[in-house]
């Protein structure tokens, strides 16, 4: 079901200060795979999906896409080398547009000497990106409509939408289901499986453990900056997710 | 039945695309602008007892317009990342008492040259004014990017620096230079005088410039994200310093533009020339629906709003029937930018 590794760090670890933020985690994820990682707040999420995006550099330990080692220096290395992140509650800018928001980065110009100038193609970024975001399974009413008109769930969608449609080997979901109801959270699963079925490598981060059980094929359990349990989803029942998380419980995966 | 489906939703599309263009030209802000110009033409040609409303006030009313419409635009780049330039005024000072220096002292030249004589000078001029406009924006951006100082505080220290520095350069006095009066005087065709002169047709070709720039441009759309969120800026690979750069320079380059203006309406470089200016530039890009936290302005909006208030300032000089006060102008202009931000307040609000 899921294919070669495309995407490994190894041993990472990351200080703020005197504060530890991550110490010495590995983690592995496949082609076609979608692992849930999952922890208590401060237990280093955030800062292992700001390493594995770029936005971060680790104070040591290695990261690897398709076996090839890679120091990202900003985001924008590792968005190139087709690693999408959708940061939490963060990821538009509300007075831009949605085809604005959703080619940020990567405009498309208007041909000949205005392009040159800088000169964007509105009217065809305004097509694309109502294509993109149905191909993803989003379907928006209008894609020129600034992000701030838009309801808390459907700038969720765009966000995901833009990060799905852009992600070529690694798409990396911070809470994407937080603040949605639940029908909006079933369509971001939906998304998320179809990104899957795609071939994409998926990471998903978050609190609502049904989802992550729902969705996943295997949970990777952060403690105080170490991994702690990393198995199949399959082992994993609500309530022995929980004690691996809280530590009250050592068990099935749980390697410490 | 498809094919007429199609055909109702192009014309459809097309009625919807020519009320975007125009919602998107004309924002609310500019509406109300327009509205407030009308209202304030009819308020002073009564007041004025019917001497308002003709192409000599209209032409005095450009002219300040001009002076003041570059800091308003560099105030209105500035503003939309979040940012604000208290620096502008004193580098109007500075580029103009700069050009003047480069033609007094280092080119022997004096107001003796005049006319089209002086043409080549005024040229080098502005050139001077541009590159001094340049250098003080790229002392902005380090001082903003590197050394991490919040733009309020840096530009601050460089608006007392800049106009410290003015001061010294000219010894306190004017430095009259060779000069093109003429291009500062309206064009008079056919006897009838029109508002318009060259240094005026200049600034407006300028402001169209920046205005396709801000709404049409990859530079103008960074521009709006980084002052929307520029956490998801930086994270869609755009870097901020490097974008900030580009702005405080743009900044500071149109601010030497300006400088170049005042020493043509003057013929001299002096270190009073910008002095205050960034106040009404901030006041203008404000009135004009540039909002300071950022995300949001319109160069449309703007050149409306610093016309508004050089109408005012005009129009209140030729109200015959109640005297009007000078100070009275800066109360009136203080209820306009209570206004303007009020308006902004009260639309954000309607939308929700």
């Amino acid at each position: 079901m899921t294919g070669k590794v495309i995407y490994e760090v190894k041993n990472v670890t990351k200080n703020y200060g005197a504060v530890v933020a991550l110490d010495g985690a590995s983690l592995q994820l496949h082609a076609g795979e979608v692992i849930g990682l999952v922890g208590d707040n401060g237990a280093g999420k955030s800062t292992l999906v700001k390493v594995l995006s770029g936005a971060h550099s680790p104070d040591g330990g290695t990261i690897e896409l398709d076996g090839v080692e890679q120091v990202w220096h900003n985001p924008r290395q590792a968005l190139e080398a087709g690693i999408e992140t959708l940061y939490q509650d963060s990821g538009l800018a509300p007075h831009l547009t949605v085809s604005q928001n959703v080619f940020l980065g990567r405009e498309i110009m208007t041909k000949g000497i205005f392009g040159k100038l800088g000169f964007l193609a509105r009217k065809q970024m305004e097509v694309q990106a109502q294509a993109d975001l149905e191909a993803v399974g989003i379907a928006f009413a209008s894609s020129n409509r600034p992000v701030s008109q838009l309801s808390g769930g459907q700038r969720q969608a765009v966000a995901i939408g833009r990060a799905v449609s852009w992600a070529r080997k690694v798409l990396i979901l911070d809470e994407p289901t937080n603040h949605l109801g639940a029908r909006q959270s079933a369509e971001v699963l939906e998304v998320i499986r179809r990104a899957k079925k795609k071939g994409l490598g998926v990471i998903f981060i978050s609190h609502t453990l049904p989802h992550v059980l729902d969705v996943t094929d295997r949970i990777v359990v952060l403690r105080l900056g170490q991994i702690v349990a990393d198995a199949p989803t399959s082992t994993f029942t609500a309530d022995t997710l929980i004690g691996t998380i809280t530590g009250s419980y050592k068990g099935a995966g749980s390697q410490k | 039945m498809a094919k007429s489906k199609q055909e109702i939703a192009t014309s459809e599309n097309t009625v919807r695309s020519f009320g975007a263009w125009a919602k998107s030209t004309f924002s609310n802000q500019s509406a109300i602008l327009v509205v407030t110009l009308l209202i304030l033409a009819i308020l002073f040609q009564i007041g004025s007892e019917g001497i308002f409303l003709n192409f000599g006030t209209l032409g005095t009313i450009l002219e300040d317009w001009g002076s003041y419409i570059l800091l308003a635009l560099a105030e209105t780049f500035v503003v939309i990342t979040g940012g604000i330039d208290l620096s502008v005024g004193a580098t109007v000072s500075l580029s103009s008492v700069v050009a003047g220096w480069v033609l007094v002292q280092g080119m022997h030249l004096d107001a003796t040259t005049q006319g089209s004589a002086a043409l080549p000078y005024v040229l080098l001029a502005t050139l001077v004014a541009l590159l001094v406009g340049l250098a003080v924006g790229a002392l902005n951006a380090f001082l903003i990017n590197i050394l991490k100082i919040v733009p309020f505080i840096a530009t601050l220290a460089t608006m007392g620096a800049m106009g410290g520095l003015a001061i010294i350069i000219s010894g306190g006095m004017p430095l009259q230079g060779p000069n093109d009066f003429s291009l500062g005087i309206a064009y008079n065709i056919g006897g009838v005088q029109l508002p318009i002169s060259t240094t005026i047709v200049c600034v407006l070709v300028i402001t169209v410039i920046a205005g396709l720039y801000l709404h049409k441009t990859r530079f103008g759309l960074y521009t709006f994200a980084l002052g929307s969120n520029p956490f998801a800026t930086r994270a869609a690979g755009i870097s901020p310093a490097r974008h900030l750069t580009k702005i405080y320079m743009l900044s500071g380059g149109l601010a030497g533009l300006a400088g170049a203006y005042a020493y043509v309406r003057l013929g001299a470089g002096s270190p009073s020339n910008g002095a205050g200016m960034e106040l009404y530039a901030i006041a203008a890009t404000v009135i004009g629906g540039a909002s300071l936290m950022g995300g949001v302005g319109r160069v449309v909006g703007v050149a409306l709003g610093t016309l508004v208030l050089f109408t005012v300032q005009s129009g209140l000089l030729m109200v015959k029937v109640v005297t009007v006060s000078p100070d009275l102008k800066q109360v009136i202009v203080a209820i306009l930018i209570a206004a303007a931000v009020a308006v902004q307040t009260l639309q954000k609000s309607n939308r929700r």
